[in-house]
C-alpha cells in the first residue's frame, strides 16, 4: 500500500516536472519576445513580469527530475550496463554477478545520500540563498539525498526480488517506447500495403 | 600506475554488468578512500553542482521533442513525403527510408528513435513490395545512425558538456556531413537496388509531392525553429529544444491529432526516465573526469602524446580505433563523456579543432550503434524485424563499410565539418 502510493509519487512528481519545465522555458522565451513588441496596453503589464529566474528554475526542477528519475529508472531498469561479458557466464555465475551489481549500486547510492545529508546539515546553517530564486540552498539540494536513498532502497527493493523470483528489470534495446512493433510481420506487411496512406498506427 | 588503477578498475566494474553511472561513481570513491588526499567536501560539491548548467538542460527537452514526434505521426508523413520524391528510382522504397530518416534525424536527436519511428512503418512496406527482408533491414539501421549527425543531436550535446564547447558550432558543423553520408548511403541503396533488379514505384504525379509535402510540412517546420533558431541567435540551444519540445507537442496532439491528450502524460514520463538516466551518467562521469584531472591525468597523457612526437594523422588514427573499440561494448552517451575529457587536451596541442573532434566523435559513435555486440540500432531493428543480431550484421555490411569509408573522410578533411560554421560567420 505504501509501496504503492511511493511508486505512484515517483511517476507524479517526474512527470509533472519535465512537463512544467518545458513549459516554463517555453513561456519565459515567448515572454522575452512579446515584451519586445510594442502593443499598447500588453507591453507595460509584461515589462512589469520578471521572469530571470526562470532558467534557474528549470535547472533545478530537472535536477530534483533526475535524482527521482534515475530511482524510477531502477525500478524500470533504464541503467545501461555492460552486459556481454556476463551473458556468456553460467546462469549460476550470471546470477552473482547481477546480485553484485545491484548491491553495488545500492552501497554507492548509500553512501552517497550520506555525503549529502552531512553536506546539507552544513549548508542549513548557513544563510547561502540561491542568486535569482534566493531559494535557501539546502532546501534546492534536498533532492540529493532524498533521490539517492530512494535509490538505494529501489536497489535493495530490486535485487530482494531477484534473489526471490529470478526476475528483474533489465533495459529492452528491442524495444522503445510507444511504437508497438508488428508480432506478426507478413500480416503488418499486408496491412501496411497501402502505399500512400502508410497503414497508421498498428 | 594511478591511470592504470583507475581504468583497471573502472573496466572490471563495468564487466560486471552494473550500470556504467554506478561503476563510474564507485571508481571515483574507492580511489579517493584509498588513495588520495581530495577533500570528500568537493566531491560532494560536484555531485551537486556537476549538473547545474542550462545547456546540459537541452537534453531532457529534445528527448521529449523527438518522444512526441515518434508518436504523433510525423514520421508516417515524412516517409510519405520521401517517397513521392525519390520512390521511381531503383530500390525506391530504400532511399525513400534514407531519405525520410535523415528528415526525421533533423527533428529528432536520437538514433534509435529513428530507427524505430521509420522502420516499423517503412519495412513491413518494403517486405510488402517484395524487397529482401535484408536489404530493408541494413537500410534503416545504417540510416537511423543519422540521428546523432543531423542536429540537433544528444550526443553532440554530451560533447559540448563534456569539453565546452559551443553546441551550437556543433550543430550546425553537423549539417554538411549528415547530408553528405545521407547521400552515400542512398548511393549504396540506389547501386544494390539497380544490379538486384529490386522494385520501384511508378513516378508520383508533381501534384501528389505537393500534397505529401504539405502534410509534413509542420514537422519539417521544426528544423527550422531549431537550426534557424539557434544560428538566427533568437534562441539558445537550450531555448530551442524546449520550444521545440512545446512544438511537436502541438504538432502531434492538435494538428495531426495521431497523439491523445491522455496518452501525455506517459510521454512525459518516459522521456523524463529517459533523460534521469542520462543526466545520472553524466554526474557521475563529471565526477569521473574530476578526479582525472585532479591526478592531472589527461595533462600527463597529452604531454607523453606530444614527447613522442605524434604525427596528427597517426593520432586521429589512434583516436578512431580506441572508439571504435569502445563502441563495442559501450553506448554513445557514455563513451563521449569518458572519453571526450581524456582526448581532447591532446588534440588541442596537436592543433585539431575542437569541432572537427565532436563532429569526428559523433561520426564514430554512429558507426558503433550499428555493429555488433552492443549496436543499439541493430537490438531495435532486431525488435522490429525479428532477425536475429547475427543475421542482422550481416544484412548490414554494405552501408557499415560505407559509413567507415565516411568516418576516413571526416577524419582526414577537416573543411567538410567546419566549412558551414566557417562561412555563416559562427566560428
Amino acid at each position: 500500500m505504501v509501496l504503492k502510493f511511493l511508486d505512484h509519487l515517483e511517476e507524479w512528481l517526474i512527470t509533472f516536472l519535465m512537463g512544467a519545465a518545458t513549459l516554463l522555458i517555453f513561456v519565459a522565451v515567448i515572454h522575452r519576445y512579446l515584451s519586445g513588441m510594442a502593443i499598447p496596453g500588453v507591453q507595460d503589464f509584461l515589462l512589469t513580469l520578471n521572469l530571470s529566474w526562470a532558467q534557474e528554475l528549470c535547472i533545478y526542477m530537472f535536477i530534483w527530475m533526475a535524482k527521482i528519475g534515475a530511482a524510477y529508472g531502477v525500478r524500470t531498469g533504464i541503467h545501461v550496463g555492460v552486459d556481454v561479458l556476463i551473458n556468456v557466464l553460467s546462469d549460476q555465475w550470471r546470477k552473482r554477478f547481477i546480485i553484485f551489481g545491484l548491491l553495488a549500486g545500492a552501497v554507492f547510492t548509500g553512501i552517497v545520500g550520506t555525503f549529502g545529508v552531512r553536506f546539507i546539515w552544513e549548508l542549513y546553517h548557513t544563510e547561502q540563498v540561491s542568486a535569482d530564486l534566493e531559494l535557501p540552498m539546502w532546501l534546492v539540494y534536498m533532492g540529493l539525498p532524498i533521490g539517492s536513498y530512494l535509490m538505494c532502497f529501489r536497489f535493495l527493493q530490486v535485487c530482494y526480488q531477484f534473489i526471490k523470483t529470478g526476475h528483474f528489470p533489465r533495459p529492452d534495446h528491442g524495444k522503445v517506447e510507444g511504437i508497438e512493433t508488428e508480432t506478426d510481420p507478413i500480416a503488418a506487411a499486408i496491412e501496411a500495403d497501402d502505399q500512400i496512406r502508410m497503414g497508421g498506427k498498428s | 600506475m594511478t591511470t592504470a588503477i583507475i581504468f583497471g578498475l573502472l573496466i572490471a566494474l563495468m564487466l560486471t554488468g552494473m550500470p556504467i553511472s554506478i561503476s563510474l561513481g564507485l571508481t571515483v570513491l574507492t580511489f579517493l578512500f584509498t588513495m588520495t588526499q581530495v577533500p570528500i567536501e568537493s566531491v560532494a560539491l560536484k555531485l551537486f553542482t556537476g549538473i547545474e548548467k542550462f545547456e546540459i538542460m537541452a537534453i531532457p527537452f529534445f528527448i521529449l521533442a523527438g518522444n512526441f514526434l515518434t508518436h504523433g505521426g510525423v514520421a508516417r508523413r515524412m516517409i510519405a513525403f520521401a517517397t513521392a520524391c525519390v520512390g521511381h528510382l531503383h530500390g525506391g522504397l530504400g532511399i525513400s527510408g534514407v531519405l525520410a530518416c535523415a528528415l526525421f534525424a533533423a527533428v529528432s536527436g536520437s538514433s534509435p528513435a529513428t530507427v524505430v519511428a521509420i522502420g516499423s512503418i517503412l519495412l513491413p512496406a518494403m517486405i510488402a513490395q517484395g524487397f529482401p527482408k535484408r536489404f530493408g533491414a541494413g537500410v534503416i539501421t545504417t540510416s537511423g545512425a543519422l540521428g546523432i549527425l543531423i542536429p540537433p543531436s544528444i550526443v553532440m550535446v554530451m560533447y559540448a558538456v563534456a569539453t565546452n564547447t559551443s553546441v551550437g558550432q556543433l550543430f550546425i558543423a553537423g549539417v554538411v556531413p549528415g547530408i553528405v553520408l545521407a547521400t552515400m548511403l542512398g548511393f549504396v541503396t540506389w547501386y544494390l537496388a539497380w544490379r538486384n533488379g529490386y522494385p520501384r514505384l511508378p513516378r508520383a504525379p508533381f501534384k501528389e509531392v505537393l500534397r505529401t509535402f504539405r502534410e509534413s510540412a509542420w514537422g519539417l517546420l521544426l528544423i527550422i525553429i531549431v537550426i534557424g533558431g539557434i544560428y538566427g541567435g533568437f534562441f539558445t540551444p537550450t531555448e530551442a529544444a524546449a520550444m521545440s519540445a512545446v512544438y511537436a507537442f502541438v504538432v502531434s496532439v492538435f494538428i495531426y491529432k495521431d497523439l491523445t491528450l491522455k496518452q501525455v502524460p506517459k510521454v512525459l514520463l518516459d522521456s523524463a526516465a529517459l533523460s534521469a538516466m542520462l543526466l545520472y551518467i553524466i554526474t557521475n562521469a563529471v565526477l569521473f573526469s574530476f578526479l582525472m584531472t585532479s591526478e592531472n591525468i589527461p595533462q600527463a597523457m597529452a604531454n607523453w602524446m606530444i614527447e613522442q612526437n605524434l604525427s596528427v594523422i597517426f593520432f586521429l588514427l589512434a583516436v578512431n580505433a580506441l572508439l571504435l573499440l569502445a563502441g563495442n561494448v559501450m553506448e554513445p552517451s557514455s563513451i563521449t563523456l569518458i572519453m571526450a575529457p581524456l582526448i581532447f587536451p591532446i588534440a588541442i596541442k596537436l592543433g585539431i579543432n575542437p569541432v572537427h573532434l565532436g563532429i569526428l566523435m559523433t561520426v564514430n559513435m554512429e558507426v558503433g550503434m550499428c555493429h555488433p555486440p552492443v549496436g543499439l540500432n541493430l537490438y531495435v531493428a532486431s525488435g522490429i524485424t525479428h532477425m536475429g543480431i547475427t543475421e542482422l550484421t550481416v544484412a548490414v555490411w554494405p552501408w557499415l563499410l560505407t559509413m567507415l569509408v565516411f568516418l576516413v573522410i571526416v577524419t582526414y578533411w577537416p573543411p567538410l565539418s567546419l566549412w558551414l560554421p566557417r562561412v555563416l560567420g559562427m566560428m
